[in-house]
């Protein structure tokens, strides 16, 4: 009986054993982590500030460039990387985190051009790659830009793919923004985003605003200036804020709340591969080549001259025509007034800074003035208004919600 | 009785060598040269992982390597060529990668390999 429950015992202590040796973690690297043995890429979108750097579609297949791109990688990149982009340099198969394999057709498809050139420009000096051990040195400050982009085109070779490395060509680059877009953005902004979606029409019958229509170019929450597209920046700005108007049926009891929802509460991760998809429906993206933004200066000193200039700059400038004398909106022009797609669309009501769409910092007003809102009657006063005349025209208007008087500045 | 704890007695040796087996597994360590002490044989490396940054020192002995790959100089021929160096060859800034080995708590190198001469 005794030997009976000790040979039970036994099988079950041999059976956690085996569990347990199964179950054990992978080798500890001395570097502390444990790795993908098959080569260092990991699946995160470039972050903002590199999210508009794509290559110039031209640059995929100019010989000159990918000549000029082997040099490079043969002094600099092969050692690690191998001369044939294997992963299986002499340097790179002693690394603790691996060389990626340039071959490897779905993983080169899978990554964007923003993400290889972050890469290449920061190496693994960011996280997730440092916290894994990269040991890959960022190449930013010793190669141009234009060198940097060869090198791309150059590795692009090795995963014999003839063309430009953009998401038509490799839709797998966008897949988690495509299935998030599906989830989250169809709704309003229809399957292919022309802003057809069924529950568009309900947020505001035969009336603006409707959802954006990702395929044309025109974007009404901009930093850059009046007839560019935005930059990402901007479309996660608009993102993480959502957009305060007066809504239709969907929206009754919710007047000055959001008619698009602030997606705050998504992972930043997520709404940047949400926003690459975006992207992705409007191929002037991937051609804008340098992004210009507006430079927005650290707003002056609120003064009683400055709104008495800004009062004089409102009328001067014909605000008064749509936004009526005290900026409710009511001006005389203000029943005509219609949007691109020929709907009727109301002059913003300034005495409430609250439902303002493109922020109510003096920022936010001051960025709007320069770059006006596409699509909408409200037009750039870039080249009408010196700087300091937009900060005083942007106070004045920040002021009506106070009947035009000096007094704490709106925030957003 | 004696049979089962017998059984019991020999899974758990074969458990404690298995896990020894994967501890001593080590892989190796890349990071920035942050010293070198060309009398005492160490090099301390800076290297990052889990997000945490730290300085780890390795012992060089007679047996272990340095080296750093080049392209040969005879014509035609292509690859790399590993080509030795000294401990005091070795510069503060430049990126390493070392195999070592566990030793009386100590790590020590077998094989120091250059991944880019950059200077700190």
């Amino acid at each position: 009986m005794r030997a009976k429950l000790f040979t039970s015992l036994a099988i079950g202590v041999l059976g956690l054993l085996v569990g347990l040796w199964l179950v054990r973690p992978p080798a500890t690297r001395a570097n502390g982590d444990k790795h993908d043995e098959k080569g260092g890429h990991a699946h995160v979108p470039a972050p903002l500030e590199y999210a508009d750097v794509h290559v110039p579609l031209s640059v995929w297949t100019d010989a000159a460039m990918i000549a000029r791109g082997k040099e490079i990688y043969t002094t600099r990149c092969a050692v690690c990387h191998g001369d044939q982009g294997d992963g299986k340099g002499p340097a790179g198969v002693a690394l603790p985190f691996k060389p990626p394999d340039f071959r490897a057709k779905d993983g080169v498809a899978e990554m964007r051009d923003n993400y290889w050139f972050w890469r290449v420009s920061e190496g693994g000096q960011i996280e997730p790659f440092k916290g894994k051990g990269s040991a890959m040195p960022p190449w930013k400050g010793e190669l141009s830009v234009d060198d940097r982009w060869a090198v791309m085109a150059y590795q692009h070779t090795f995963s014999e793919h003839h063309g430009p490395h953009v998401p038509w060509e490799h839709p797998g680059s966008v897949a988690m923004g495509r299935d998030i877009f599906a989830m989250a953005c169809v709704p309003c902004h229809g399957v292919a985003g022309k802003g057809d979606g069924s529950v568009g029409p309900m947020l505001a019958p035969r009336r603006a605003p409707q959802p954006r229509d990702f395929t044309s170019a025109e974007f009404k929450f901009r930093s850059t200036p009046s007839g560019q597209l935005p930059t990402t920046a901007d479309l996660f700005r608009t993102l993480t804020e959502g957009v305060r108007s007066s809504g239709g049926p969907l929206t009754i009891g919710l007047r000055g709340q959001r008619i698009m929802p602030s997606f705050r509460h998504m992972p930043v991760g997520q709404r940047l591969e949400v926003l690459e998809y975006v992207k992705s429906l409007n191929r002037g993206f991937r051609e804008l080549g340098v992004v210009k933004t507006v430079t927005v200066p650290a707003p002056p000193t609120l003064t009683p001259e400055r709104l008495t200039r800004g009062k004089q700059l409102y009328a001067d400038a014909e605000c008064m025509a749509c936004h009526g004398e005290r900026g409710r909106g009511d001006g005389p022009s203000a029943p005509t007034l219609k949007d691109n797609r020929d709907l009727p669309i109301a002059a913003t009501d300034l005495t409430r800074p609250e439902r303002f769409k493109n922020g109510a910092r003096p920022e936010d007003v001051y960025r709007t003035l320069v770059t006006g809102l596409a699509g909408t009657p409200m037009p750039s006063y870039a080249d009408s208004l010196e700087l300091d005349q937009t900060w005083d025209l942007a106070y004045y208007v920040l002021s009506l919600s106070r009947g035009g008087q000096t007094a704490e500045t709106g925030s957003r | 009785m004696t049979k089962a704890m017998s059984v019991i007695g020999a899974f758990i040796v074969v458990a404690v060598v298995s896990a020894g087996h994967s501890v001593a597994d080590e892989g190796p360590i890349s990071g920035a040269v942050k010293a070198i002490d060309a009398s005492g044989k160490t090099l301390t490396l800076q290297t990052t992982a889990k997000g945490k940054t730290r300085d780890v020192t390795i012992i060089l002995k007679p047996e272990s390597k340095i080296v750093k790959f080049t392209r040969p100089t005879e014509p035609g021929k292509t690859g790399f060529v590993a080509q030795p160096l000294a401990l005091s060859d070795v510069k503060p800034g430049w990126i390493v990668s070392v195999t070592t080995r566990h030793e009386g708590g100590n790590e020590v190198a077998e094989i120091v390999t250059v991944v880019l001469e950059k200077p700190q």
